[in-house]
């Protein structure tokens, strides 16, 4: 019976050793939400594992058996890599930097060895799991949506969604279409600038705090930039009404070249990324950055509500939804952050998980239908500030203390956290101010201090270090 | 709702003792949250719940009254005789009465020890309640109490000092933004994790010996002591390793805790469990009679040593990592079997 035993344990480390262990893993988020500094981080703590990170939530890390990482050369060489080493390197300049603003899509590979786990605590065998993370703009899931309109609805729906103070970044290009109608025949250079106008207002309102921004690439170009499949723009004041003349027009009209453009747009940039890159995704998670919008105002904040029940679509797997009957995706675990946790308190983190949930409440509900595992927490990449006390009116305040982004040292108390979405007429009476923080200082060497990284990758790895 | 509060600076100067140092006072100071009442209803009435689900609490305070009574008029009457006896010279009276005083001090110390030893047990108990509530939910508001309060009130009942290299380790790995849940399991892995496998292998010991003693006893008298007493030993050590000092009394009442583990709690356990003894025994079929009822008393042993483990820890198992029957069965067996083959042999 022993021998039997003996055997079939054999057997299953043959299998094990033969199965390929391997896990893609996505980080997304809207522009400025933490993506790099997340993923930069992560590398970080996973390097750093069982020497001096501290991963405690992570448990494979907490009973030891975390052996380490190393990074290998990326199989998809089409994709720019990680910027891993400059990220690194900005933060440990002196003053300490965040790392720049990236661009596009990126990826970075790791390989994870650990000892699996036997029954009471015991050590098995050593096991390696492949780990490509990647990371790309939130602002390209915001086109998923795009793939269920035609160019006349499309430009309907772009109009109707534009806000009041949306609209104000939208001026410039509406006063010089104002001039054009849908059967005007338009010369190239001409729909170009018009289209260079379109974008410009698209940047202005993201400069603006707003997220709820389409077409995505129009912010992000990447390689596409200044390519005609980019220069398309809504028609304002076409009509579902008039759908059979604008189709009747000639193919040389400006309704007709630009629902070409469109048409393209969807098949040959907005599928494309779907079918190569999301839907061999086994893992995400979405960054969102929760205090810069309350920092930003009311409507800022019910837009980011908005981009973010948009983004969420491509990861509803209900039988009927878009994403399922187009691509198939095969992601099967997700979470959500709220980033930058280091800027309040942590008695505020409650609440800022909390205010993350009352932002998602409907996409979440959707998920869970579709029985997608999904988590909501809050996580600081790169925690720039430290927990303290001090004694305020006979009264223990909790404040934080770190340097801000110019460099002065500061001691503060950032303000509450509110739990839901604060009434409109609170906004006038008092808005938000959590302030940034520089990087920690570090000399590149030891592991980064973070909030919740080993919570996060509790939840997105943990079961396939077991 | 009130409105959240602003943010606000401070000088740098401003005393500021780190966070982590000054953790008795915070649970106080930490800004209370904005209170919903739907919860605060809820929280009200789920101990009215609990109270009217619990079997109703019976107070012996008439037994200790006349405990204490016949104790306090024992050594009143004692003192007299001794007393009358020094002035009348009774040497022997006096003598006696002494012995008396003396044995009714050390029953009078006996009671008080148990009380106190009985008073620990629930303090044990009310504790372990508050880590299972107030701990269990992931997204559990963290600033209506400090978690780290609750771990130091928990360091104290389980009897470790501030030096100890488990409290130690958890101290370096508790951060002051964990949540209360992250940081139940980080007591559970540095404080419990090794209290557990320590319990588990007595366990697994206990119940084979008592296996093989109860196969190899002659009389079924003998048995029935023998398994009350490895029983009691078993639950004085399991106790003990979580940090519980058990007396006569709260021996009693711990068993009987178990006992209605045993039969509430674990009714469906008992259950699946049942089935797979069943499977043993027709294993067991093959053991000679004495032997099969040395299982049946080892399995009995070991399936109390668990329940008493479930009883006693300070926070309840994670479901994956509760120790189960199954794993000690196979031991169990293997000691009976090599007692078979070693009587054959010869
Ligand atoms: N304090 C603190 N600030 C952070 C953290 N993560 C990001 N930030 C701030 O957020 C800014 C944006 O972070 P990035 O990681 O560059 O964000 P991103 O999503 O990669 O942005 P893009 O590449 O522009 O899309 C940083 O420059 C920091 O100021 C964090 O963990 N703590
Ligand atoms: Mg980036």
């Amino acid at each position: 019976m022993a021998m039997r035993r003996a055997l079939t344990q054999e057997i299953q480390n043959l299998i094990d050793r033969g199965r390929d262990r391997q896990l893609r893993l996505a980080v997304t988020g809207l522009s400025r939400a933490g993506k790099t500094a997340f993923l930069t981080s992560l590398v970080n703590q996973l390097r750093h594992a069982g020497i001096d990170a501290r991963l405690d939530l992570l448990k494979a890390a907490r009973e030891e058996r975390l052996l380490g990482a190393q990074r290998v050369s990326q199989p998809d060489l089409g994709i720019p890599r990680f910027p891993f080493d400059e990220a690194m390197h900005s933060l440990a300049t002196t003053p300490p930097r965040w790392p720049e603003p990236t661009r596009g899509i990126s990826e970075l590979r790791l390989t994870l060895r650990y000892r699996t786990r036997r029954a009471h605590g015991l050590l098995g065998d050593t096991a390696t799991l492949t780990l490509d993370l990647i990371d790309y703009p939130g602002e390209w899931l915001l086109d998923l949506p795009l793939l269920e309109h035609d160019f006349l609805s499309w430009s309907e729906a772009q109009l109707k969604a534009m806000g009041p103070e949306r609209q104000r970044y939208a001026h410039d290009w509406q006063s010089a279409m104002s001039a054009l109608t849908p059967q005007d025949v338009v010369d190239e250079s001409r729909l170009a600038a018009l289209a260079e106008r379109y974008a410009a207002s698209l940047s202005d309102a993201r400069e603006a705090g707003f997220s709820h921004l389409q077409p995505g690439r129009f912010l992000l170009p990447g390689d596409l930039q200044g390519a005609p499949v980019l220069q398309f723009f809504p028609l304002p004041g076409v009509q579902e009404s008039d759908r059979a003349t604008l189709e009747a027009l000639p193919s040389t009209s400006l309704y007709q070249t630009l629902a070409r453009r469109f048409r393209y747009y969807q098949q040959h940039v907005v599928k494309p990324f779907y079918r190569e890159h999301f839907r061999r995704f086994d893992r995400q998670i979405v960054l969102v950055d929760v205090l810069g919008a309350l920092n930003a105002g009311p409507e800022r904040f019910e837009d980011l509500s908005l981009a973010l029940s948009t983004l969420m679509r491509s990861f509803d797997y209900g039988k009927r939804s878009l994403i399922n009957r187009l691509f198939a995706p095969r992601i099967d675990r997700l979470a959500i952050a709220a980033t930058k946790a280091d800027h309040v308190t942590p008695d505020q983190h409650a609440n800022l998980v909390a205010l993350l949930e009352a932002l998602l409440a409907e996409p979440i509900k959707d998920l869970r239908y579709a029985d997608v595992p999904v988590r909501a927490l809050s996580l600081a990449a790169i925690r720039a500030t430290q927990a303290r006390e001090i004694e305020d009116d006979g009264r223990r305040q909790p404040v934080l203390r770190g340097h801000g982004l110019d460099d002065q040292p500061l001691l503060i108390y950032p303000g509450d956290v509110p739990p839901t979405l604060p009434p409109r007429d609170f906004w006038q009476r008092q808005g938000f101010t959590f302030t940034g923080f520089r990087p920690p200082a570090s000399d590149g060497a030891s592991a980064l201090p973070h909030i919740r990284m080993d919570a996060a990758l509790e939840w997105l790895l943990g079961d396939k270090l077991r | 709702m009130s409105d959240p509060r602003p943010g606000r600076h401070y000088r740098l100067d401003e005393p500021s003792p780190d966070l982590a140092d000054s953790l008795e006072s915070a649970r106080t100071y930490l800004p209370a949250q904005a209170s919903e009442p739907l919860s605060d209803e809820e929280s009200a009435a789920a101990p009215t719940l609990d109270a009217a689900l619990a079997p109703p609490r019976k107070r012996r305070w008439g037994l200790l009254l006349v405990l204490g009574s016949t104790l306090g008029l024992g050594i009143a009457q004692a003192g007299e005789t001794l007393y009358y006896a020094t002035l009348g010279g009774d040497w022997l009276a006096g003598a006696w009465s002494l012995v008396g005083l003396l044995a009714l001090g050390l029953g009078g110390k006996a009671l008080l020890g148990e009380l106190w030893r009985l008073r620990k047990l629930r303090r044990h108990a009310r504790l372990r309640a508050r880590l299972d509530e107030e701990w269990m939910q992931p997204d559990a508001d963290t600033s209506a109490h400090d978690p780290m309060a609750l771990a130091d009130e928990l360091r104290s009942q389980m009897g470790l000092s501030t030096a100890h290299p488990h409290w130690q380790s958890f101290v370096q790995a508790h951060q002051p933004h964990h949540s209360a849940f992250e940081t139940r399991e980080l007591i559970a892995h540095h404080l419990l994790h090794p209290r557990d496998r320590a319990a588990r292998r007595l366990v697994t010991r206990m119940s084979g010996e008592t296996a093989v003693m109860v196969a190899i006893s002659p009389l079924t008298l003998i048995d029935m002591s023998l398994m009350a007493w490895r029983n009691i030993a078993m639950l004085d050590r399991i106790a003990a390793l979580y940090g519980l000092q058990l007396g006569y009394a709260s021996r009693l009442r711990l068993f009987r805790d178990v006992l209605r583990n045993m039969a509430f709690a674990g009714a469906s356990e008992i259950a699946t469990d049942a089935g797979m003894d069943m499977l043993s025994m027709n294993v067991a079929g093959k053991l000679s009679a004495r032997a099969g009822q040395g299982l049946g008393a080892g399995l009995l042993t070991a399936r109390l040593g668990l329940r008493a483990i479930a009883t006693t820890r300070p926070i309840a198992f994670e479901p994956d990592e509760r120790p189960r029957l199954a794993d000690l069965r196979r031991e169990v067996w293997h000691r009976l079997r090599r007692l078979e083959d070693g009587s054959k042999k010869p």
